[in-house]
């Protein structure tokens, strides 16, 4: 190889690279709006990004799979949590988390801080990513969801569930609301006995939270509601 | 060193190495915190984030030095000239020096501006552009007065403006969070492989020729090839950083296809090293020397090369991305291919710089401190690496939640904290030997003879 053919393979690698990759982000700058829902990017979302990297919350979770690998990512907080739960977790880490064996700092956010947040993450929780990531699938829970609803309709327990107005505040399948968090969610952290216990006096184990007691119902009950929502959690692997 | 101005580098090289133990403290105390439970009220007030954003800035600040000290080494010789300001030079260091400790205690006090690695505030930001400028201007300067130009320095000069021109990239705030990530990977994505690689390739270059002997155009016109096949793939590489942050799906093609083939310019500095090193003209003295040469490169290609493209087709970052497989395969990359360099370099310079006759050193607890430190980091590569494939698996595949697949990644990361602390024994050990490098025990005088006799010391000795 002599010099001036060296000097050929680096310009026009460079510039063609170059080349290419600018003709790209001038597209890209064209479907970002679409992509990530910018017309919902409204000043309360962009306070939240704003507070967000105040308190540096990104050195610790990651956020679109960015950032500190210590704590869950926030991608999708907004689609398993809800909005209360991810509130009561703002306001109060040191109790929300006080069982865990890895903790949050209380940075004492103020209220108008912490709606902001909700804000910013239920934006987030919208951006169209290849559905990134695939813990946090919404199609596949629901797909899920639909499967194990059609098998068991009659059940008893999914009758509770549907009575007792749990999703008014839930997600489950395609229905309910987002003030706490995916039932299919719930399903994979904890255990039966232990919702059966929570649906009796929620306060105890989760002191300040939005979800009321659910005391009327029997012990047998709950603890039937408490079985059917871990039947809910994916399970490994499926699509 | 034939040069009086080149002295400024030393201060540099100091400065960069304490930093460097520094970083590494800091890196060992974030491993713990992810298998002991840290009490909340140590939390509140020293969180993992502000260690975190220490330790990453840490590491940037000391690489960034280094390079600017080496530069100030490199380009005296390279355009036979002394360098134009050189008290601008002490100006700078104490500059950038103050700014890094400023926002190292600002990160303490929650001064930031909270993006990963671009934490230090927008105030300070700015000091960091004069100190850039400083830097480019002495160093411009210098290479137009003296009128010789070399294709070591031209590649030098355009990868520190390339690096300060990206560095604006990452200072505005965006609004939309995919933005904020699409620009924030034009400096750290083109940074580590984009303007990082070409001033390796120069620093690596500029030892080759000193060190090897070799014929200056031969090294250059390899030279030319590893920086366009560097650009070629990494430039549009970006894109395997786009994959997941709401960009439209065509960057999974060329992401994927451009990153996999980022290993091939870094497989080619190993062969021209390689080749060079058998071609030398003279004996592979100081050995130690020669051992961070080549073991930088052959890092460098494993922790940026494999550990890279394991994971760099979209089918398979699906899963593994922001998993501690990033982290394995950063920490791998970051020191074969830049923390050795700096080291090397440093090993080249100092003795000269020391005034050390023929840059000969006494080496005995150099070699001890490279093979612990580099033990030590690919043991912890490799536990982050395991934690990151199981991080996948539980949590990506099996879908459970975050915390729950944690549980068994502690013990990994015990593992990696195990490494860490041969890590930090190493390192220590480094620094030490390098702040009080002494001439060899037989004497100056025998190796000086020694030297002599083949001659390619004293070439090296330039
Ligand atoms: C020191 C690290 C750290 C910092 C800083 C931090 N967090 Fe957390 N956060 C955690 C940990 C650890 C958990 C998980 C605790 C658990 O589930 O046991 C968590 C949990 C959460 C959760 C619940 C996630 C889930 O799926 O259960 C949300 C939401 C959250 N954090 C938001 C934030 C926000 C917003 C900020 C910034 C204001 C922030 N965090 C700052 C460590 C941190
Ligand atoms: C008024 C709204 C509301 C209703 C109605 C409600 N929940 Fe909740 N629920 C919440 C909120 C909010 C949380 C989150 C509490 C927290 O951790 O901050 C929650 C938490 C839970 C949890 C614990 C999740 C966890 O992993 O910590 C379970 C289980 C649960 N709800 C089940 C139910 C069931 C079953 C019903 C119906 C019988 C129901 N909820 C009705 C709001 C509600
Ligand atoms: C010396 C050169 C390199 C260094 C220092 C380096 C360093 C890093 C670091 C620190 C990160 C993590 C950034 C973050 O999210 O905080 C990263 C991510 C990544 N690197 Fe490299 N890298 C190098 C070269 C390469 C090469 C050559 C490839 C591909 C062949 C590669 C592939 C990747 C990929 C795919 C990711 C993203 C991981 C993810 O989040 O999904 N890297 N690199
Ligand atoms: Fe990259």
């Amino acid at each position: 190889m002599t010099e001036r053919t060296a000097k050929g393979v680096f310009w026009g690698g460079t510039l063609s690279s170059l080349a290419l990759f600018l003709a790209l982000t001038v597209d890209t700058h064209g479907q970002f709006a679409a992509l990530t829902r910018a017309d919902k990017l409204d000043d309360t979302v962009v306070a939240g990004k704003r507070v967000f990297e105040r308190y540096n919350c990104n050195d610790c979770h990651t956020i679109l799979g960015f950032g500190g690998y210590y704590a869950p990512d926030l991608t999708r907080a907004y689609t398993r949590l809800g909005a209360d739960a991810i509130r009561r977790r703002l306001a109060q880490p040191e109790v929300a988390f006080r069982d865990s064996y890895r903790k949050m700092p209380n940075q004492h956010l103020s209220p108008a801080e912490i709606e902001s947040l909700v804000a910013y993450l239920e934006w987030v929780a919208g951006i169209d990513n290849h559905d990134w990531p695939p813990q946090d699938s919404e199609a596949r829970w629901k797909r899920s969801t639909e499967r194990l609803l059609a098998a068991a309709a009659l059940s008893p327990a999914a009758a509770l569930v549907q009575q007792e107005g749990c999703l008014s505040c839930h997600a489950l399948g395609d229905r309910g609301e987002r003030q706490g968090p995916r039932l299919e969610r719930v399903g994979a952290r904890r255990s039966a006995a232990w919702i059966g216990e929570y649906l009796g006096d929620p306060q105890r184990l989760a002191p300040g939270s939005e979800m009321p007691g659910y005391q009327h119902l029997s012990a047998a009950q709950r603890q039937m509601i408490g079985e059917f929502i871990v039947a809910l959690a994916a399970r490994g692997g499926e699509r | 060193m034939t040069y009086r101005t080149q002295r400024v580098a030393y201060p540099y090289m100091v400065v960069a190495l304490l930093l460097f133990g520094l970083q590494v403290v800091l890196g060992l105390w974030l491993a713990t915190q992810y298998f002991v439970t840290v009490p909340q009220g140590l939390v509140d007030i020293f969180p993992f984030s502000t260690a975190r954003a220490m330790h990453t800035n840490l590491l940037v600040l000391w690489l960034l030095l280094g390079f600017m000290g080496a530069t100030y080494y490199l380009v005296p010789e390279e355009t036979e000239s002394e360098l134009a300001f050189p008290r601008l030079a002490i100006v700078q260091l104490v500059l950038l020096t103050a700014t890094g400790v400023a926002a190292l205690v600002g990160f303490l006090f929650g001064w930031t501006q909270g993006r990963p690695l671009l934490e230090i505030p927008r105030p300070l930001d700015l000091l960091v552009v004069v100190g850039a400028l400083l830097f480019l201007f002495n160093t411009a300067v210098t290479m137009i007065r003296a009128k010789r130009w070399t294709a070591v320095q031209a590649s030098l000069l355009g990868g520190l403006v390339f690096l300060a021109v990206l560095y604006l990239f990452g200072i505005p705030f965006y609004r939309n969070l995919a933005v904020d990530w699409y620009y924030w990977w034009w400096v750290i994505h083109l940074w580590v492989e984009g303007a990082f690689e070409l001033v390796a390739a120069a620093m690596t270059a500029f030892m080759l020729i000193k060190l090897t002997g070799v014929q200056r155009a031969v090294v250059e016109k390899w030279l030319y090839v590893e920086l366009g096949l560097f650009l070629f793939t990494g430039i549009a590489g970006t894109g395997h950083h786009y994959y997941w942050l709401g960009a439209p799906s065509y960057w999974l093609w060329v992401g994927g296809i451009f990153s996999a083939l980022e290993p091939f310019p870094i497989l080619l500095m190993v062969v021209d090293t390689w080749r060079d090193v058998r071609q030398r003209k003279g004996p592979m003295e100081p050995r130690l020397t020669w051992v961070y040469l080549v073991g930088g490169v052959v890092i460098h290609f494993i922790g940026a090369g494999l550990f890279g493209m394991a994971h760099t087709l979209p089918q398979i970052n699906y899963y593994t991305h922001g998993s501690q497989v990033t982290v394995s395969h950063g920490h791998l990359a970051f020191y074969g291919a830049y923390v050795l360099l700096n080291l090397t370099f440093f090993y080249l310079a100092m003795p000269h710089l020391k005034g050390l006759p023929l840059g000969r050193y006494d080496e005995r607890s150099g070699h001890f401190a490279f093979w612990c430190t580099a033990l030590g980091v690919m043991g912890m590569s490799l536990a982050f690496a395991v934690a990151g494939v199981l991080q996948s698996y539980l949590e990506r595949y099996l879908a459970q939640p975050y915390m729950v697949a944690q549980v068994p990644i502690r013990f990994w990361m015990a593992i990696a904290a195990a490494h860490g602390v041969m890590v930090l024994v190493g390192v220590v050990m480094t620094i030490r030997h390098l702040l009080t490098l002494r001439a060899p025990a037989g004497g100056g005088e025998a190796a000086a003879v020694a030297g002599a006799a083949v001659t390619l010391p004293s070439a090296a000795g330039k």
